[in-house]
């Protein structure tokens, strides 16, 4: 118990003395917000405050006057961060002079890589009749091509009323017609909406991810350099493999709780201020959900004991870096199952297929801190199906840990005595049956 | 002969190979205990087996009668032949490390700190890092983790290699200090001289089996006085065609003959000084160098290939 308090102790002071434990405490949690909040962002931001566009009528009847009109109308109608669209000219062709059209089109293309003009809009003949009308630009922002959509079609929809014998008048007809975005809410009457559940779920399986990898690695070198080193050989003469084993995983595991303590603490504190910081109540809300929070540290802390294991594994039987690296590509791969699955997931959390792959232990700490999220639950009954997944999800982990703890054990205190080359497979299978 | 650690029988099969096969082993408290044996004899693998590194597949290893366990490993100090240690530590830290995974306090080991890095030249580097050191500098560092705990058993493997004539002779007058304090050391090398010049007993093993076995002085006077020490001006090629010599060793300055019972000496020596001018011509023990060869590459290797010059050397 002393040694394994020894290499412990030393492994922890090891790592937390570096310049790069700290560099690492402030730097990911910025990091991980870039890249899971900032795109989000700005997709839903304005790229721009204004804008402008000219039109190509070939309709020559008054649709173009209209389009400008009403989107004129939107400064207004919007608050002020929408961005605002400044006509520059409307050019009005008969519908025969295709000549003449290509040319101007061509003039309009280069205003437009000049950065001279935003956009320009085609108005064919009828279009109320053929739908054509077509919008020439780079920037592809959804609201501003939604904004035009909507206008546009109203405005189309206006004339085709007009040319109709319907008695009403085409307001209420427009207003009648008017279409609505759905109000969504999870089970207990939490909104939330699809940007930040699946953005949620994701941060608790990145931080896993990150954590897991770098102290993985990190564990994994320091065996691979007490190899190379030959320190092995004499740290075997004072401590047995498995306390060797135990000490680093536990004492790095320590060194991955202490960094998740401080994000935690930073967390905490920008929960507290969140009334001076920028963050959505609904954001704030899944990633402070005190079920979640006890389920993430419970499922970190087996990952992390289950991968640095792995790593151990690795470790032992690789005597260069670069063999290492063949397996650690498979172990990204696993880890981050959760992301590439997440459109799935977020669509079918309670599918037979994703309750399957949140029982495979390797992938259920992730899988299964992705359908918590999802799922949100407000407290450990067992009567919700999610809390009972995530025990048994637990229990089943832990024991593979355990029997992955025993196998690595078998090989490691031999793999760690052998140098220079790879053990081969029939080589680990005989260990593993050695006394 | 009591022994303070015994090896019963124990054996040690990787694969198809038996590393070590039925080693019986009685080392005596307080003594210097040579273990000899040519590269991929079993040295290694033996020594692993004492400090419970690996567990023999059968066969028992006794330390004061009783079988050797993980607390075992804190009453030893272990040089292994292939060094290391921690490049990026300073040399207080590497020293406190090593010595609290003997479970020594803090306390004895920074006591004992100063006397040792004082003694081995180095304690104006106590709180450099162990990569700012020399590689023989790291060699006299890592006797002092050997030794720090202050260990009843030290087991040294090729304790040596790599060090400049000074430094042996400050390591060498450290092990024999060492051995008047009543420790037992159990010395392994391929380097005869060594093992001739420091241990009381000597075992040799090959292909995992004992050869040889005992006191010093009884092993080389098994192997009888019919070993000569020559030295001449001129080639003595010719030496192996006389009669009544069996073998001829060549080292650098000297040759080392084995001669036949049946025949007299100075009819030998007659025909050596009718041929070339002879400097010295002496009766001696065999040295452990040919014992060595003739039991580990058999008489025949002896004869075949006499110019043993590498060794001489050494």
């Amino acid at each position: 118990m002393n040694k394994f308090l020894t290499i412990f102790k030393s492994e922890y002071s090891q790592v937390v003395k570096k310049k790069s434990f700290i560099v690492g405490i402030i730097l990911t949690p910025l990091f991980m917000i870039a890249i899971s909040i900032l795109p989000a962002y700005f997709a839903s931001r304005d790229v721009a405050k204004s804008t402008t566009y000219s039109i190509v009528d070939l309709d020559g009847r008054d649709l173009s006057d209209r389009i400008v009109e009403s989107l004129k109308r939107y400064k207004l109608e919007s608050d002020s961060t929408i961005e605002s669209y400044n006509l520059k000219e409307i050019y009005r062709l008969s519908a025969n002079e295709s000549d003449s059209l290509k040319e101007l089109r061509f003039y309009l293309d280069s205003l437009i890589q000049n950065k001279a003009l935003s956009r320009y809009l085609v108005v064919f003949p009828n279009a109320e009749l053929t739908d054509s009308v077509l919008m020439v630009s780079k920037s592809m922002s959804f609201k501003t091509v939604g904004r035009y959509n909507r206008r546009i079609s109203d405005i189309l929809t206006e004339k085709r009323l007009e040319n109709s014998d319907i008695s009403m008048g085409i307001d209420t007809v427009l207003n009648m017609t008017r279409r609505i975005d759905v109000i969504e809410e999870s089970p207990g009457g939490k909104s939330k909406d699809f940007m930040t559940t699946y953005f949620g779920a994701l941060i608790f399986v990145f931080i896993i991810f990150g954590s897991v990898m770098g102290f993985g690695q990190i564990l994994m070198r320091s065996v691979i350099e007490e190899k190379n080193s030959r320190v092995m050989e004499v740290l075997m003469s004072s401590v047995t493999p498995f306390q060797l084993m135990m000490g680093k995983v536990l004492g790095l595991g320590a060194a991955n709780l202490t960094q998740v303590g401080v994000w935690a603490l930073l967390g905490a504190g920008l929960f507290f201020m969140r009334g001076s910081v920028d963050i959505s109540s609904q954001v704030a809300g899944i990633i402070f959900n005190p079920v979640i929070i006890v389920f993430f540290v419970l499922f970190m802390v087996v990952a992390y004991i289950m991968y640095s294991t792995l790593f151990a594994l690795i470790g032992s039987i690789c005597s260069t870096d670069k063999e290492a690296q063949n397996f650690i590509f498979p172990i990204t791969m696993t880890l981050m199952a959760p992301v590439f699955l997440m459109m799935y997931i977020v669509q079918q959390p309670d599918s037979l297929v994703t309750t399957i792959l949140s029982f495979i232990p390797v992938l259920t700490p992730t899988m299964m801190m992705a359908r918590i999220n999802l799922a949100g639950p407000d407290s450990f009954a067992f009567s919700d199906p999610i809390i009972l997944e995530a025990f048994i999800g637990l229990f089943v982990a832990i024991i593979f840990c355990i029997g992955l703890i025993w196998l690595t054990s078998k090989i490691f205190r031999m793999g760690i005595l052998m140098y220079g080359k790879r053990a081969t497979l029939p080589e680990i299978m005989k260990w593993v049956r050695y006394k | 002969m009591k022994a303070h650690l015994e090896l019963q029988g124990i054996t040690k099969q990787y694969g198809e190979k038996k590393a070590v096969d039925g080693l019986d082993l009685k080392i005596p408290k307080g003594c210097i205990y040579g273990i000899i044996g040519p590269n991929g004899a079993g040295k290694t693998t033996t020594i692993r087996m004492i400090m419970n590194i690996i567990v023999p597949d059968s066969g028992t290893v006794l330390f004061d009668g009783n079988p050797v366990d993980n607390e075992f490993k804190n009453r030893v100090g272990y040089l292994p032949e292939e060094r290391g240690l921690y490049k990026k530590m300073t040399l207080k830290e590497v020293i406190l490390y090593m010595g609290r995974l003997k479970e020594a306090s803090a306390k004895d080991i920074n006591a004992n700190m100063d006397i040792w890095l004082t003694r081995m030249k180095l304690i104006e580097y106590k709180d450099k890092k162990v990569e700012e050191l020399s590689k023989g500098m790291q060699q006299k560092l890592q006797f002092i983790t050997t030794l720090i705990h202050d260990p009843e058993i030290i087991i040294l493997d090729e304790l040596f290699s790599g060090l400049d004539p000074l430094n042996i002779e400050l390591i060498k007058n450290v092990v024999l200090d060492l051995k008047k304090q009543g420790r037992t050391i159990l010395f392994s090398t391929h380097v005869m001289e060594q093992a001739e010049k420091l241990c009381e007993y000597i075992c040799m093993i090959n292909g995992g089996k004992k050869v040889l076995d005992g006191p010093l002085s009884d092993v080389k006077s098994q192997y009888g006085t019919n070993s000569i020490h020559l030295e001449i001006d001129g080639d003595g090629s010719f030496l192996h065609t006389i009669t009544g010599i069996e073998s001829v060793t060549e080292y650098t300055n000297y040759y080392e003959l084995t001669v036949s019972d049946s025949v007299q000496t100075n009819d030998i020596l007659k025909t050596i000084v009718d041929k070339v001018k002879v400097k010295r011509f002496e009766r001696i023990e065999p040295s452990l160098y040919n014992i060595f060869i003739r039991l580990a590459g058999g008489e025949e290797a002896l004869k075949v290939d006499a110019s043993a010059g590498e060794g001489g050397i050494r």
